[in-house]
C-alpha cells in the first residue's frame, strides 16, 4: 500500500512499522531504544510523529505503529520538533553525561538546562533495551527495579550479579553508554563483577569471558576444540567455503 | 429486577461494608444474634439477620435496616444494641436518635428511602447492595439473579446479546468510556482461540470505591456479566483481578465463584447448555498502574505491569497475546440487568451518549460522604449538595475533583454541568472510574496539583519517557511554587511540559497525568499568580508562603487561640487583642481552626 511521508510517496507493506518504511525511503527518525535487533520497546519516545488518518491527527511512535491504512506521516512537523526538543531536554536533565545524549540536545538546539535540577554523573535513560538484551541471551542478570521517578536498572539487591556471564550484550545494546565495561590484563569487569577472559586459539586475543563460553557451549550444545573469535571464525568459516 | 423487594419476614439488615466493618458493625451482627438466640422461643417473630455489602451511607455508618417496616438506623454503636432488640424488634418502636438526619430538610427520617441521599439515586449496578448477604448465593438468585444468564444461554444467540449490549449504549465505567457491545463486537470477529475475558478491579484512584463495594457487596452480578460476555465473545476462560489490598472482596469474590460453580453456574457445561467457562482471580501487584489494561494483562501473565502501546487493540491480541475482552467491575455488573430487562429500558436512563448510570465515590469536603449510583447527566451540584448534602461547617465550595489523580478540578463556575463522559472531558477532567474528591474554600489548588503529581510520580510505572521525566519536572515546578521560589516563567514552562506529557506518553496514565495541573492553571491561575509573584497562598496551606494576623478589630480577646497555639506564638497585652508572633509561630493552622470569629486572617509569606 502506498504511504506519504513528509510529502514523499512511499510504498509500504500491511502491517509494517512506520520507521522501517521511513528508514527505507531515506527519511531519518532520530531514535534511541530502537535496535532492529530487538525491536518493539517504544519507550523513549524520540521517534514520534504525526499520521494523519481520516483528517484527524494523531501522535504516535513510527517503531510500533504499523501501517495498516494508507496515511500520510509527519515526521518533522512544528509540533514534533517542539515535542521531540521537549524529549531531549528531559533525557538530558536526566542523563547529562551521555555523549549521544549531548550531541541530540546540540542537534535540536536544546539550551543549556537552567530550570531543572540536572542528575550528576548520569549517562541512563532507562529506555529498557540492556534488560531485554540479556533475556534474550537467556541470561535475565539485570532488571528493572522500582516504578515512577526511583526506577533505576540493577542486578539483584544490588550486588554484583550472580547469573551474569559477563557477554557484555547490555553495554553493548545501550544507546547512551551508561553500562561501564573494563578490560584490562585477561580480565573483564561489568556490574562490579570480574570475569576471566579466553584469548582466541588463533589470533591470541583476548574475546569472551569462561563464564560466557561455558554458557554459550551448554545452551547450544556447541563441543568447542577450538576457542575462535568473531573475526577468526568468520575467517575461517569463509576457507572451509572457499576449499 | 426487583426494585423493592420487602421481605414478609421481619430482615435485620446490618451493613457490613469495609466503613461500617471499621466502627464495629460485625460486632453489633454479633451482639444482635445473640439476643435474638437467647430469646429462643420466646418471641413470636423471629428475625432474620443478615450482613450485607456497602448501603453507601459510610458517613454515618454503622447503619442498620429494619424490615419490612423499613426503618433505617444510622452510627449505631453497640451498646444500642439491647434497645434496638427491646423496643424497636420486639415492639416496634422507632428510636429517634438513631434515626438519619437529613440535612437539607433538617428533619429525622424513618426510612432511608425518603431522604435526599437516596431519593434522588437509581441503583443499577448496586441494585442488591445493601439489601442481600453477599455470601449467600441464595440471596442474588431471590432478588433474580442468574436469570439473565438463563435468558442469555437458551434465548439469544451471542450475536443477538451483542446487539442488545451495543444497542444499551453501555460505555466502559472504568474511565474511558469505550463502548462494550463494540468492544466485544471485536473480540467475537476474530477468529482465534482461546480467547479471554477479564474483570479489572484494581481501583487504585485515591478516595474510590465504587468496584471495592460491588466486589464486596454483589460479587455475583459481576460473575453473571462475566459468563454472558464470554459466552457471547466465545471466551472459555476468565479472570477477577482484585486489587490487593482488597482482602474482603477478594474473599467475596471467591466464595462467589465457589458457589457459583456449586450451583452450575462455572464450569463445563454450564446449565446444560454446552458452554464452558473457568474464572479465577489473580491478585494485583500493587502497582496504580496495574489497572491499566495492558499493564494488567502484563501483570496476569507473570511479567513486570508494564503497559504496551494499544496500536493493536487488546481484543485482537491481548493476554497472551490472544482476542481478549477487558471490563471494568462496573461495566460488567451493569450486563445482566441490559440482558434481562433490554436495551430500551436501560437506553432510556442517562443522557443522548452515555446512557445508564454511574456509581460514584463522594468524598472530601462533603456531609454525606459515601457511595451513590445516580443517572447519567444529573448536575455536579445536584451530587454535592443535594445528594451529598453541601460542604461541612458553612464553609465555601471551591472546587470538586473527578476522575481520580489524572482527573481535573473544575470550578463553582461549571456545578451546573451534566456529569457525562463527554461533558466532564470537555470540562478538561474525566469520568474516570468514579471518584470524586470535594474541596472548600480552605483547599489550596496549587497544592492539590502537587500532590496528585507527586502521586503519580510514585505510580508511573517509569517506562516511557515523557511520563516519567516529565512528571518529575513538573513536580519539580510544583513544589518550587509551593515553598515560593516560583518563577514567572513557570506557568508557560509546565504548560508546555504537559503537552508533551499528555501526547507523547505511552498510556494512559501519562496522557491524563497533566490534568490536575491544566485543570487549575485554568480554572485557579490567579491562586498560581498569588504564589508566583506575590509570593502568597491565598488558601493558607502552603507554609512558606502563610503567615496569621489577627484582625484586631474581630478579636475578641477570648484567648481560645492562645491556649490552642502548640508554639506559644499569641500572646496578648491586659485588655488589649491578641497578636501573633511570627518568629515563633510554625503556621500549624490550629488557631485558625479555633477561632470563632473569623479573626485569623491568612497573610503572605512572613517578613524577614
Amino acid at each position: 500500500m502506498k504511504i506519504k511521508i513528509d510529502g514523499l510517496e512511499c510504498e509500504a507493506n500491511y502491517g509494517e512499522y512506520i520507521l522501517e518504511v521511513a528508514k527505507r525511503n531515506g527519511i531519518h527518525i532520530p531514535t534511541l531504544c530502537h535496535t532492529d535487533a530487538l525491536p518493539g520497546q517504544g519507550s523513549c519516545r524520540l521517534c514520534i510523529v504525526e499520521v494523519i488518518e481520516g483528517g484527524k491527527n494523531k501522535v504516535v511512535v513510527s517503531c510500533l505503529y504499523p501501517v495498516t491504512n494508507e496515511i500520510e506521516v509527519l515526521t518533522n512537523s512544528d509540533k514534533i520538533r517542539r515535542m521531540r526538543k521537549n524529549i531531549i531536554r528531559l533525557l538530558a536533565a536526566r542523563a547529562p553525561e551521555s555523549e549521544h545524549i549531548r550531541k541530540l540536545k546540540e542537534e535540536y538546539k536544546v539550551p543549556e538546562e537552567k530550570r531543572f535540577n540536572v542528575d550528576k554523573g548520569e549517562k541512563c535513560i532507562l529506555c529498557g533495551l540492556c534488560v531485554r538484551a540479556c533475556e534474550a541471551v537467556g541470561v535475565y542478570a539485570i532488571s528493572s527495579v522500582n516504578r515512577g521517578i526511583t526506577k533505576k536498572i540493577s542486578p539483584p539487591f544490588e550486588e554484583p550479579p550472580e547469573d551474569c556471564i559477563g557477554c557484555g550484550a547490555c553495554a553493548q545494546v545501550c544507546p547512551t553508554g551508561a553500562i561501564a565495561l573494563k578490560e584490562f590484563e585477561g580480565k573483564r569487569v561489568i556490574w562490579d563483577k570480574t570475569f576471566e577472559l579466553v584469548k582466541c586459539s588463533v589470533c591470541g586475543n583476548y574475546f569472551a569471558t569462561c563464564e560466557q563460553y561455558e554458557f554459550l557451549k551448554q545452551k547450544y550444545g556447541l563441543e568447542a576444540e577450538e576457542f575462535l573469535c568473531d573475526k577468526c571464525r568468520k575467517k575461517s568459516t569463509a576457507q572451509k567455503l572457499i576449499f | 429486577m426487583v426494585e423493592d423487594n420487602m421481605p414478609d419476614k421481619k430482615t435485620v439488615l446490618i451493613c457490613c461494608g469495609t466503613g461500617c466493618l471499621a466502627n464495629n458493625s460485625y460486632e453489633i451482627y454479633r451482639e444482635l444474634k445473640k439476643r435474638v438466640e437467647a430469646a429462643g422461643e420466646d418471641i413470636s417473630v423471629k428475625p432474620v439477620l443478615k450482613t450485607t455489602g456497602c448501603n453507601g451511607l459510610c458517613e454515618k455508618g454503622p447503619v442498620i435496616t429494619i424490615l419490612p417496616e423499613d426503618i433505617f438506623y444510622c452510627k449505631v454503636k453497640i451498646s444500642d444494641v439491647d434497645e434496638i432488640f427491646e423496643k424497636t424488634l420486639l415492639k416496634g418502636e422507632i428510636i429517634e436518635r438513631l434515626l438519619y438526619l437529613d440535612i437539607k430538610t433538617g428533619k429525622k427520617v424513618k426510612s432511608h428511602k425518603e431522604s435526599e441521599f437516596f431519593k434522588r439515586q437509581k441503583k443499577i449496578a448496586l441494585r442488591n447492595i445493601g439489601q442481600i448477604d453477599p455470601a449467600n448465593i441464595e440471596d442474588y438468585i431471590q432478588r433474580e439473579g442468574y436469570r439473565a444468564l438463563k435468558k442469555a444461554l437458551f434465548e439469544m444467540s451471542p450475536d443477538e446479546i451483542i446487539n442488545e449490549v451495543e444497542k444499551s449504549g453501555l460505555r466502559g465505567r472504568g474511565g474511558a468510556g469505550f463502548p462494550t457491545g463494540y468492544k466485544w463486537k471485536q473480540a467475537k470477529k476474530i477468529n482465534s482461540f482461546p480467547k479471554y475475558v477479564i474483570c479489572n478491579g484494581d481501583e487504585g484512584d485515591p478516595g474510590a470505591f465504587m468496584d471495592r463495594s460491588v466486589m464486596e457487596g454483589d460479587p455475583h452480578s459481576i460473575i453473571e456479566g462475566m459468563i454472558i460476555g464470554a459466552y457471547a465473545v466465545g471466551a472459555q476462560k476468565g479472570f477477577v483481578y482484585i486489587r490487593d489490598e482488597y482482602a474482603l472482596a477478594v474473599k467475596n469474590v471467591s466464595r462467589a465463584i465457589k458457589d457459583a460453580y456449586g450451583r452450575g453456574f462455572l464450569g463445563e457445561n454450564i446449565l446444560g447448555s454446552g458452554f464452558n467457562l473457568d474464572i479465577e482471580i489473580v491478585r494485583g501487584g500493587g502497582a496504580f498502574v496495574c489497572g491499566e489494561s495492558t499493564a494488567l494483562m502484563a501483570s496476569i501473565e507473570g511479567r513486570v505491569g508494564e503497559p504496551r502501546v494499544k496500536y493493536i487493540r487488546s481484543t485482537e491480541k491481548g493476554l497472551w497475546g490472544q482476542p481478549t475482552v477487558l471490563n471494568n467491575v462496573e461495566t460488567w455488573a451493569n450486563v445482566p440487568v441490559i440482558v434481562d430487562r433490554g436495551a430500551k429500558w436501560f437506553s432510556s436512563i442517562g443522557t443522548e451518549k452515555s446512557k445508564g448510570t454511574k456509581i460514584f465515590s463522594l468524598v472530601g469536603k462533603v456531609n454525606n460522604t459515601g457511595l451513590i449510583e445516580v443517572p447519567m447527566g444529573v448536575t455536579l451540584r445536584e451530587i454535592i449538595f443535594d445528594i451529598g448534602g453541601g460542604i461541612p461547617g458553612g464553609k465555601k465550595f471551591k472546587a470538586v475533583q473527578t476522575g481520580g489523580p489524572s482527573g481535573g478540578c473544575i470550578p463553582e463556575s461549571l456545578l451546573d454541568l451534566p456529569v457525562d463522559f463527554d461533558s466532564l472531558d470537555k470540562a478538561g477532567s474525566m469520568m474516570g472510574s468514579g471518584g470524586m474528591i470535594v474541596m472548600d474554600e480552605s483547599t489550596c489548588m496549587v497544592e492539590v496539583a502537587r500532590y496528585y503529581l507527586k502521586f503519580l510520580s510514585e505510580e508511573s510505572c517509569g517506562k516511557c519517557t515523557p511520563c516519567r521525566e516529565g512528571i518529575r519536572r513538573m513536580l519539580e515546578i510544583l513544589e518550587d511554587i509551593c515553598a515560593g521560589k516560583g518563577r514567572e516563567e513557570d506557568i508557560e514552562l509546565l504548560l508546555e511540559l504537559a503537552e508533551t506529557v499528555r501526547e507523547a506518553s505511552l498510556c494512559g496514565l501519562g496522557k491524563t497525568a497533566p490534568n490536575p495541573v491544566l485543570t487549575t492553571i485554568k480554572y485557579f491561575k490567579d491562586e498560581y499568580l498569588a504564589h508566583i509573584k506575590e509570593k502568597r497562598c491565598p488558601a493558607g496551606v502552603c507554609k512558606e508562603l502563610t503567615s496569621y494576623r489577627i484582625n484586631q478589630e474581630l478579636c475578641k480577646r477570648c484567648g481560645v487561640c492562645a491556649k490552642k497555639c502548640p508554639a506559644g506564638a499569641i500572646f496578648s497585652k491586659p485588655k488589649s487583642p491578641y497578636v501573633i508572633d511570627n518568629n515563633k509561630c510554625i503556621v500549624c493552622g490550629a488557631c485558625r481552626e479555633a477561632c470563632r470569629f473569623n479573626a485569623i486572617e491568612v497573610m503572605g509569606r512572613r517578613e524577614g
